[in-house]
């Protein structure tokens, strides 16, 4: 421990006495999400392929606007799986090749597999909760069904047979009204503390086996087996790269391997004889020599250079911004303010969901107003949509909130708040953000938001993980 | 500053300059000797390698005679013990869930440890000794450090409380903490009566030594203009015999995320420095006011419950002694303090600051 005692009265006058905030070199503004480049146009047809896989009888593939190519039944509902996941006082999901332990039973009671709580306390509502079957109903095998390719069958309790996709029992979600809904789960990333969460389940992407695909908020993201963002350059040309001398002390060309095989949108660009560099819809793909992490898109800061998406969502509504915030970009309301996500999971075996507005209100009560919803709608606001709200993305619809109880308003109830919904959930901005582009109250909440709590919609993030986790 | 020199500009390159700083210090043995002449360009610049609270404690833990804070576990069970009574979600984790974010006042049914010494590390930051305030462990009195009352029995803010290692390897880990502060103006860095010292987010990675925790000078951080202009700050100050004292900064907020995606940030009021130099380091002390809301909420935002669990620490007990021993920046409508004094026990380590336009033109030198 170093201490000192020096006084701090005689540094010269000529000195000013407060400190000043430099002034900025470049700009710090919002932008249109479609000036962005974060979203695709709706009448944009570039979406993502798939590998064609044995389907049993009755199922299909649908390719949907945030999931890329999910598996969906006859009706058109996503099937979802649910893998088992370790908590912090043990695990809970389906574990690889078994049964189902999503059941008809109505849990009671906590896990404890969240600390620092005990288990053994009472859930919320119990008179009106539902069993895991009555929020997941398993995905069910016509009787005579058999398996086919990655498609299997386990028994369930009752004596039905469940349909299995790659060892994992597969389920359709109660939230999910339309063709082409995912609003069950979605495939990005689950970050460490988040609950067992369920997870739409599709064919393999139709990508070569040196890339891989991140799943983001705003798209389906290219990158390489090490995890290494793949960039493309306005500078080329169709199936031809211009990418040579000083170029290439910033660029490495994706090399492809002589036995490499040119496959859908996957051409192999002949750099010189022998040499071969994979393209992507006709663009020759590369990775940024100054990349500091994975899954980076900082090579996009560049002029000319792009991240590579195999699709995009759609544009968010009329009045959303994107707002440059302290480690990257947030979506924003048309005033700035930081838009937040609510999360939440219970902590029964089950893990149901309580972030949406037909579950449990009084997990999120709890976090933004210690119960009092006039001090929640203070803390974080919902997102108010006017009336003739509409949007080009599906993922985004207006739906109306009981003001009070947070639970959805039934049809014609008087002062009932009309709000901006993202994937079936309210949106909020923060009051604690009193500039645009802070993102305080991120993490706001359980296990950093990730649980029971707000996180702020991340669409670009240099320093971590949070552009593609939830 | 000194008149001389002032204006003085090098012709070297940047690489020379590099080169002879680099000669320099290696003659002086890179010992705690200070350079008697003013380092390249009036420049040096330093990033923050080790950061804690300053908490002054004893072995025998005299200073807390009461004994250390219960966390969220042990408050649970006094509040609900295990008595065979059948209990809901609602009335036991999310009522604490709900008092952790929207702290009371006054009705945290706990009270809180508080040290019961004289004793605390610290400055005098009101010039004038007061009835709480403390003396410092060298004799210096009016020491002012009401956050140590809050904070020193709790097992997390002490030497063996996992959250101050913890922090300090999160800061090392992720780039988006990288506090660096340049010296600019500098004809001399054991006397100088007027330097100025700017404070930036780096974007790069800390040198270490082969141990991974140890810190050596000579490395480079590149200034984040993009997205770390908050935390862009200038003062003024002077170096008397080798220790660099500033003006208080009215406002100020340094990185200062954890883990687990966390981005926050301190947000502290009249911080000043005051930090011995030599060519290589800079240690001592950051003094000043904390904001008592920030305080909280970067508590929460940045250790959930779970781990605020590791080290006996429950924000919501925190939370009233904060606003009761808050002692700075009154509110101007209610009069209410909004900060509390605290002291920080900071290391920086010697770093080359480059900035955008030097960005650039190494760049271009390195494409060559």
């Amino acid at each position: 421990m170093i201490t000192a005692s020096y006084s701090f009265a005689s540094i010269s006058s000529k000195t000013a006495l407060l400190a000043v905030i430099v002034a900025a070199h470049t700009n710090v503004a919002a932008s249109s999400p479609r000036a962005s480049g974060y979203w695709q146009s709706p009448s944009s047809s570039v979406m993502e392929e798939y590998i064609e896989v044995p389907l049993p009888s009755g199922f299909q593939v649908l390719v949907t606007e945030l999931e890329g190519p999910v598996f969906a039944d006859a009706n058109g509902r996503t099937l979802y799986n649910w893998e088992l996941k370790d908590l912090r006082n043990g695990s809970t999901g389906d574990r690889k090749d078994g049964d189902s332990q999503c059941t008809n039973e109505v849990l009671r009671v906590t896990s404890g597999l969240m600390s620092p709580y005990p288990g053994d306390l009472l859930l919320p509502n119990l008179n009106q909760r539902p069993s895991c079957v009555d929020v997941w109903p398993p995905a069910l095998a016509a009787e005579g069904s058999e398996p086919v390719g990655k498609w299997t069958l386990v028994d369930r309790e009752d004596g039905s047979e469940q349909w299995s996709y790659d060892g994992y029992p597969l389920y359709v979600s109660s939230l999910d009204q339309q063709p082409g809904d995912t609003l069950g789960g979605t495939k990005i990333d689950s970050a460490g503390d988040a609950p067992a969460v369920r997870v739409p389940v599709g064919p393999p992407s139709a990508i070569p086996p040196l890339f891989q695909i991140v799943p983001m908020a705003t798209g389906r993201m290219l990158i390489t087996e090490d995890r290494y963002s793949v960039y493309s350059w306005e500078g080329d040309e169709p199936n031809k790269s211009n990418c040579f001398d000083s170029c290439l002390t910033a660029w490495t060309p994706v090399m492809a391997p002589l036995t490499a095989v040119e496959q859908g949108s996957w051409t192999v660009v002949e750099r010189s004889p022998g040499i071969g560099q994979w393209a992507f819809r006709g663009k020759p793909l590369y990775n940024y020599d100054d990349d500091p992490s994975t899954v980076s898109l900082i090579g996009s800061n560049m002029p000319g250079w792009q991240n590579v998406y195999t699709q995009r969502a759609v544009f968010p509504p009329e009045g959303f911004t994107v707002q440059a915030s302290r480690i990257g970009e947030v979506l924003a309301d048309v005033n700035g303010k930081t838009i937040y996500l609510y999360n939440c999971s219970d902590d029964a075996v089950d893990q149901l969901a309580c972030d949406h507005p037909d579950t449990d209100q009084e997990y999120r009560l709890a976090i933004c107003g210690n119960g009092d919803p006039e001090l929640c709608r203070t803390t974080f606001p919902y997102v108010n949509a006017p009336t003739n709200a509409s949007s080009e993305s599906r993922l985004w619809r207006a739906m109306t909130i009981n003001r009070n109880t947070g639970y959805r308003a039934s049809e014609g109830e008087a002062d009932a708040l009309s709000v901006w919904a993202y994937r079936g959930r309210p949106v909020f901005t923060y009051t604690g953000d009193r500039e645009a582009g802070d993102a305080n109250g991120d993490a706001f909440g359980e296990f950093n938001g990730y649980r029971n709590g707000f996180k702020a919609f991340w669409l670009r993030d240099d320093f971590m993980t949070n552009a593609y986790t939830r | 500053m000194n008149n001389s020199g002032k204006e003085r500009k090098s012709c070297l390159s940047n690489r020379a300059r590099l080169l002879l700083s680099t000669t320099a210090v290696t003659l002086l043995g890179w010992g705690n000797v200070a350079l008697a002449e003013a380092p390249s360009d009036g420049r040096i610049g330093y990033v923050l390698t080790y950061k804690n609270y300053a908490v002054y404690e004893t072995q025998e833990l005299t200073e807390c005679p009461d004994g250390l804070n219960g966390g969220p576990r042990e408050l649970y069970s006094r509040e609900f013990p295990d008595d065979g009574t059948v209990r809901t979600v609602v009335e036991t984790q999310l009522k604490r869930e709900g008092r952790n974010w929207h702290p009371a006042t006054s009705e945290s049914p706990f009270t809180l440890h508080q040290p019961q010494g004289n004793t605390a590390y610290g400055a005098d930051l009101d010039g004038k000794v007061g009835p709480n305030d403390f003396e410092s462990p060298e004799g210096e009195q009016g020491i002012d450090n009401q956050l140590y009352r809050a904070i020193g029995c709790t097992m997390n803010y002490r030497a063996a409380g996992s959250l101050r290692h913890f922090i300090n390897v999160f800061m090392w880990r992720y780039n988006n903490n990288r506090w660096v502060i340049e010296l600019t103006d500098v004809d001399d860095l054991t006397n100088d009566d007027e330097v100025t010292v700017t404070t930036y987010r780096g974007l790069d990675r800390l040198l270490a030594d082969a141990t991974g925790e140890g810190f050596v000078p000579g490395g480079t951080q590149r200034v984040d203009m993009r997205w770390g202009q908050e935390f862009i700050q200038q003062v003024q100050g002077k170096i008397v015999d080798g220790a660099l004292v500033t003006e208080p900064m009215d406002q100020i907020k340094i990185p200062w995320g954890s883990t687990f995606n966390t981005n926050g940030y301190k947000f502290f009021r009249g911080l000043r420095f005051k930090l011995d130099l030599t060519p290589e380091t800079a240690k001592g002390l950051l003094v000043g006011y904390e904001d008592v809301d920030m305080f909280n909420l970067h508590v929460n935002t940045t250790w959930s419950t779970h781990h605020q669990s590791y080290g006996q620490e429950s924000s919501s007990l925190h939370y009233p002694a904060l606003r009761q021993l808050a002692d700075g920046y009154p509110d101007p409508e209610t009069g209410t303090n909004t900060a509390i004094s605290m002291a920080l026990e900071v290391n920086l380590t010697q770093t080359y600051v480059m900035h955008p336009s030097e960005e650039q033109t190494q760049a271009g030198l390195s494409s060559k």
